[in-house]
């Protein structure tokens, strides 16, 4: 039996390799598709073997096999039926061979002998292979790995040891399965504004002849719009609204009338759609895009073209092709991408939706490539560029073996395609990026880098660059930096540069002192050739801070970073000598009930000697009762400790490395009463210094020395100036009593002085500086200065008025009243004047239209002249004789003379003017003349109009006022007498005139100047020459009115015979008198 | 040497409680500020730099309903679940394409999702995702104005969320 059937598959793999040489694949005779089933009736002849009775004959008899077509199996034969499926997603074919035999029997239960069948499955893509063998029935299974495949079936039956074999059959996995649904759904928008739906077929060509699409708004899935198609693959769709996602399913028939399954859905929502949505020109090219408006509420008349989201297109390259599609015709210059995009006018603003159509520019765009190299242990490139926003970008690059010129002349001379193979493409430079890292490149290569914008086929790039990264390096930054600082005022730096690259080097040295953090002004110097240098500085003992950075000395390249800074170190010979001054703050902190102490120290900190600087402050402290500690520090400008309020000493050391100071200031602070030595304490200001003075009292210990601090306080305490920014204060010796501080003060300090013993502080005194803010100061001077200017004024404008009121006074010769009349006697006036009782007891009254002239003959009056000087003196040197003659002259009712002494105590009131009255002119004492002359030429005007400078100087308004209202008053009253009395009322006569009326009574004649036409004309120095003729002829003008006004027989004066010799001015004036009743 | 023997295990097993320990929920609302706002100035300076004119209005709120303009928040779940339909929008730009946003997203998120874990929370499943799949699929294409129209929807998200710290308490 076995061995039958080794010769049974010997048998079958010859036809089976001689079939897979005969057949072609798609052989599939013999058999049908039908339900995803192949079927086929394998009918074999099998010749009844004699052997059993007679013995084994030495070849066994072959059968016949045939395939029907039938359906119905000849009896007369042995019938296979045979059925192929697929068994999942194109996993497995499986084959199933039955016998007819096996049926009958099943049926007839007859006893037969058993037909063997074997079944040989082979799969021509795979070559994979399965054999089964069985009873009556044989079942294979071949795996198709998912694929489509044609499969060999060859069988073989046995009976009696009697054996036929099928022909070869045929079948294709593809007919036993459904078709794939169509993929690739897209759609099209036309110029019209139809929907064109389009997909692609994923079976043979000609496999699919029918289709069904179906369409649904994504809110409604349950009702579906069908449309049936036959022969091709696109449809138009219509009636689609915008604004609505649709999902869209299609499935295609095959040609065994299998549909296939639904399409993925597609879905697509229409709002705008550009056409051409992509477009590819050349620089100057016009090209036209237009744009379908979906929503029917949108208008092509409104649309709004923008270029780059940036630029509205002007509407003249508009055009509307019809209500709701839109046009516009462009020219791009330069080559690069750029979008357009259609929106919707709405009010100001346009509204857009996602979509544009992009724009491709062939040719080569600028953009800005550079890159720097750096030099390390993996040599990198980094390059940045410039591009638009819109773009999609990458970053090309190639490395050549030539020198950068040579290619990039080769290159710029023809148009040579770029091996692609060779290019490559930074990982990090598309998107947003601007800038990419290359990493392992050699420093010595070539390389051309470009950009390349994505979607233009290639065509649309960048300028590429040739760069050789040797002449782009970055260095890393100088190494091993030492710096000192050294006493001849040098600054000696030293480095070491970088390893690589390998080129010379060039240097730049930055340095900026330590001291004073707030000037962190950077000095630089360079370029240096060595790496080391040596700078002068101003002063010593100063560190700096001190950075080194390095470039290629010949060619390009980029400076290093600055190295890492590096301080200075202060080159010291020995310890420092002393200690800094300083001085303390103390506050009280009411919340942490504690005392802090701030010890400021004078800045800067000297040592006494260049050769040993200092470096850092100990702060020593001792406490009562408590061991001795310290802090150690760097220079600083503040040291803050609590105190307890007992006594606690602190002492500041200076110290440097090799050493602390020995002469130390100290300070000690005492919570008991203090000593009060300073008696007193004043500060004085002015416009840029302040000096401070005090004593000491005495009997009490000299101070050690004494300090004074004050507060700024114009700054304000809230902002960032804390106290001890705020505070200054000064050292002074102990011999010094004064100190004068020139620097900004703002005029409100607050100085406080302390004596410092050296057992601690005595009591402070302080003193405000105040001072007025300048601009006060400058506006007090002017206001002066247009005092004195508007004083001067009015002088000038007085004197001319009173010349004005003065031009025409007659000549009372020449009155009609006159005639006859010798005004130079005495006698004379009392006969003009009999009734001397209206005349005194009422006032005068200015007449203008008497004109008169009087004129006034010299006579000399040498005896008078010496009795009024004699008087003189006896008002202004005597006070005892004053005084006896004030009671003189107040008992003849003399005003002026009564003001006279009681003016000259105080020369600048009033009085002074009654003086001027008083005062005699003597031609024989000229000094005394002019001294009174020049005295009181201004009081003598000012006292006219002043009404408040003289009792004789009433103005003549004021006169007029007094005349209506005190008509015919008391005639005793002698103010009111003497202010129509007044000479410089009534006369244009210099002052001498004023002197010559000199109330003594001493002379009796009476004088009037005579003033020609001509005269009039002349201005005052004339006058005045004249008046000095007059001096030299002894010539004086006296006029006293005292006689017009007194009673005749009143005064002590006329007593002593005195009053007839008075010379008298004649009033010019015809004086209404009211006689009181 | 006994000693290190002890001391491992107590170091460790103090690691793994570290670990275990939720964030308090004022730390994470700090750090969701933080990172709000930090999403929200990159979100300006990424739109600035297009220079975009000021007229355009790109994306009426009802349109492109798949990217939530305005979705209220109403605890972690649906901040979680919103901040997950953004950082699969913004994925779908192309490669480089506001990288650091989408990063500071990422993390805003799973700090948000840690925080769901611990509470116990039950993380929804995000809907209507097929419609988003076919407007990614769509609007992806033009990246720059959709990338705009995303980030300005999220940086409005963000500027919800900054007054709405108190529903990071609640699923």
């Amino acid at each position: 039996m076995t061995r039958f059937i080794m010769l049974a598959l010997l048998v079958n793999f010859i036809t089976i390799s001689q079939g897979l040489a005969a057949l072609s694949p798609s052989d599939g005779r013999g058999g049908v598709y039908e339900d995803l089933k192949w079927k086929a009736l394998l009918c074999c002849e099998l010749p009844f073997a004699q052997t059993l009775d007679g013995g084994l004959s030495e070849h066994p008899p072959v059968g016949q096999c045939q395939l029907l077509n039938a359906t119905k199996p000849e009896f007369s034969k042995n019938c296979l039926d045979i059925l192929c499926w697929l068994e999942g997603e194109r996993t497995n074919l499986i084959c199933n061979a039955k016998s007819y035999r096996a049926a009958a029997a099943a049926s007839l239960l007859t006893i037969r002998p058993q037909l063997v069948v074997q079944m040989n499955v082979l799969s021509d893509e795979t070559n994979h292979a399965a054999q089964c063998a069985g009873e009556e029935i044989a079942m294979c299974s071949i795996s198709l790995h998912g694929n489509d495949a044609n499969v060999s079936l060859t069988i073989s039956i046995s009976l009696n040891e009697t054996t036929a074999v099928s022909p070869k059959m045929q079948v294709s996995t593809h007919h036993l399965r459904r078709p794939d649904p169509p993929v690739n759904l897209h759609y099209n928008v036309t110029i019209e504004g139809e929907v064109i739906f389009r997909w692609s077929d994923t079976q043979p060509d000609g496999y699919a002849i029918n289709y069904e699409i179906r369409y649904s708004s994504n809110s409604s899935l349950q009702q579906w719009e069908m449309v049936k198609v036959k022969g091709r693959s696109w449809v138009t769709l219509n009636d689609l609204s915008s604004g609505i996602r649709y999902m869209v399913q299609v499935r295609c028939q095959s040609h065994f009338n299998y549909w296939s399954e639904w399409s993925q859905p597609f879905y697509f929502t229409l709002d705008v759609s550009y056409i051409p949505a992509e477009v590819f020109t050349t620089p100057g090219s016009e090209i036209t895009v237009s744009a379908v408006f979906h929503n029917r509420s949108w208008r092509a008349s409104k649309a709004v073209w923008m270029l780059n989201g940036q630029e509205k297109i002007p509407e003249s390259q508009y055009r509307v092709i019809n209500e709701q599609v839109s046009a516009v015709t462009v020219t791009v210059d330069e080559p690069g991408f750029d979008t357009l995009m259609c929106c919707h006018q709405w009010g100001e603003r346009f509204k857009c939706i996602i979509a544009y159509a992009k724009i491709y520019t062939e040719g080569m765009f600028n953009a800005d490539i550079t890159c720097q190299s750096k030099n390390s242990e993996v040599d990198t490139m980094s390059c940045e560029w410039n591009k638009s926003a819109w773009a999609q970008v990458r970053l090309l690059y190639r490395q050549y073996t030539s020198m950068c010129e040579t290619i990039s002349e080769i290159e710029g001379s023809e148009e040579a395609e770029e091996s692609m193979s060779l290019v490559k493409e930074c990982p990090s430079g598309a998107g947003d990026h601007r800038e990419c890292t290359l990493r392992n490149l050699s420093l010595f290569s070539c390389y051309k880098i470009w950009l390349e914008v994505e979607g233009g086929r290639g065509k649309v790039r960048s300028f590429p660059v040739y760069v050789l990264p040797i002449d782009c390096v970055k260095p890393s930054s100088p190494t091993v930096l030492e710096a000192t600082t050294l006493p001849n005022k040098t600054l000696s730096v030293s480095w070491r540069r970088p390893h690589l690259p390998v080129y010379d080097m060039q240097y730049e040295l930055r340095f900026v002192a330590l001291r004073g953090m707030a000037n962190t002004q950077w000095k630089v110097i360079g370029p240096l050739l060595e790496p080391q240098a040596e700078i002068q500085l101003e002063e010593s003992c100063v560190q700096f801070e001190v950075d080194v950075r390095c470039r290629r000395l010949n060619g390009s390249g980029y400076w290093s970073d600055w190295s890492t800074s590096y301080t200075s170190v202060v080159y010291n010979r020995k310890a420092p000598e002393m200690g800094p001054d300083f001085w303390r703050i103390i506050q009280e902190d009411p919340v942490r009930s504690v005392t802090n102490v701030t010890l400021i120290i004078k800045q800067p900190v000297l040592a006494g000697d260049p050769y040993s600087c200092v470096e850092g402050l100990v702060f020593e402290h001792q406490a009562s009762g408590r061991a001795v500690w310290s802090n150690e520090t760097t220079l600083v400008q503040f040291h803050s400790f609590q105190w307890r309020k007992e006594a606690h000493t602190v002492t500041v050391i200076s110290r440097n490395t090799l050493g602390i100071s020995t002469r130390n200031r100290n300070i000690t602070l005492l919570h008991q009463p203090k000593r009060r030595v300073v008696h007193s304490f004043s500060v004085v200001a002015n416009a840029s210094c302040v000096y401070l003075s005090w004593s000491l009292l005495s009997n009490h210990p000299v101070p050690q020395s004494f300090v004074i601090e004050w507060l700024d306080l114009n700054k304000d305490p809230e902002q960032d100036m804390s106290l001890t920014n705020r505070l200054q204060w000064v050292r002074v010796q102990s011999t010094s009593r004064d100190l004068s501080l020139c620097r900004r003060f703002y005029g409100s300090e607050e100085f406080t002085l302390y004596p410092v013993f050296v057992d601690g502080e005595g009591e402070p005194v302080r003193y405000t500086a105040t001072r007025g803010d300048p601009a006060a100061y400058i506006l007090l001077l002017i206001i002066a200065f247009l005092s004195v200017v508007l004083f001067v004024t009015l002088l000038i404008s007085q004197n001319q008025m009173r010349k004005l009121m003065w031009k025409d006074v007659p000549n009372p010769n020449n009155c009609s009243w006159a005639k006859g009349m010798d005004f130079r006697q005495i006698d004379t006036m009392e006969n003009l004047f009999p009734h001397s009782e209206g005349l005194t007891a009422c006032p005068l009254l200015l007449v203008s239209e008497s004109i008169c002239e009087v004129e006034i003959i010299e006579k000399p009056h040498p005896v008078t002249l010496e009795h009024v000087k004699e008087n003189e003196v006896l008002i202004y040197n005597s006070g005892d004789k004053t005084t006896t003659n004030s009671t003189l002259l107040a008992d003849s009712s003399d005003p002026l003379s009564l003001e006279a002494s009681t003016a000259a105590p105080t020369p600048e009131t009033s009085g002074q003017s009654s003086v001027t009255y008083s005062t005699v002119l003597l031609s024989g004492q000229p000094s005394l003349h002019r001294k009174q002359q020049e005295s009181l030429s201004s009081s003598s005007d000012e006292g006219n109009f002043s009404g408040n400078n003289s009792d004789i100087s009433g103005s003549f308004p004021g006169g007029l006022w007094d005349l209506e209202n005190h008509v015919c008053s008391d005639s005793a009253n002698p103010r009111h007498s003497s202010s129509y009395n007044s000479v410089e009322e009534f006369s244009e006569t210099s002052d001498q005139d004023y002197e010559a009326s000199e109330s003594t009574g001493v002379a009796k004649d009476l004088y009037y100047l005579e003033v020609n036409e001509e005269e009039k004309e002349e201005d005052e120095e004339e006058i005045e020459e004249t008046q000095g003729e007059w001096e030299k002829n002894e010539m004086v003008m006296r006029v006293d009115a005292r006689p017009l006004l007194e009673e005749k027989d009143s005064t002590a004066v006329d007593t002593n015979n005195i009053s007839h010799s008075i010379p008298l001015y004649l009033p010019q004036f015809r004086t209404e008198c009211i006689n009181p009743p | 040497m006994y000693f290190s023997v002890l001391l491992y295990p107590c170091i460790l097993g103090m690691l793994s409680l570290v670990h275990a320990i939720p964030v308090h929920p004022d730390s994470l609302k700090n750090l969701v500020k933080l990172q709000a706002d930090t999403i929200i100035l990159r979100i300006k300076d990424h739109n600035e730099k297009l220079k975009l004119s000021p007229k355009l209005l790109i994306g009426d709120p009802e349109l492109y309903p798949e990217v939530p303009a305005n979705k209220p928040i109403q605890g972690l779940g649906s901040i979680v679940e919103t901040l997950s339909t953004f950082h699969k929008v913004l994925q779908r730009l192309p490669k480089g394409h506001v990288s650091q946003i989408r990063n500071d997203l990422f993390t805003l998120l799973g700090y948000l999702k840690d925080r769901m874990t611990s509470m116990r929370c039950t993380l929804k499943e995000p809907a209507n995702e097929r419609s988003l799949d076919a407007f990614l699929e769509n609007n992806a294409t033009h990246h720059i104005t959709f990338g705009f129209l995303a980030l300005d929807r999220l940086k409005q998200f963000m500027q919800k969320l900054i007054v709405n710290l108190d529903h990071l308490k609640s699923c």
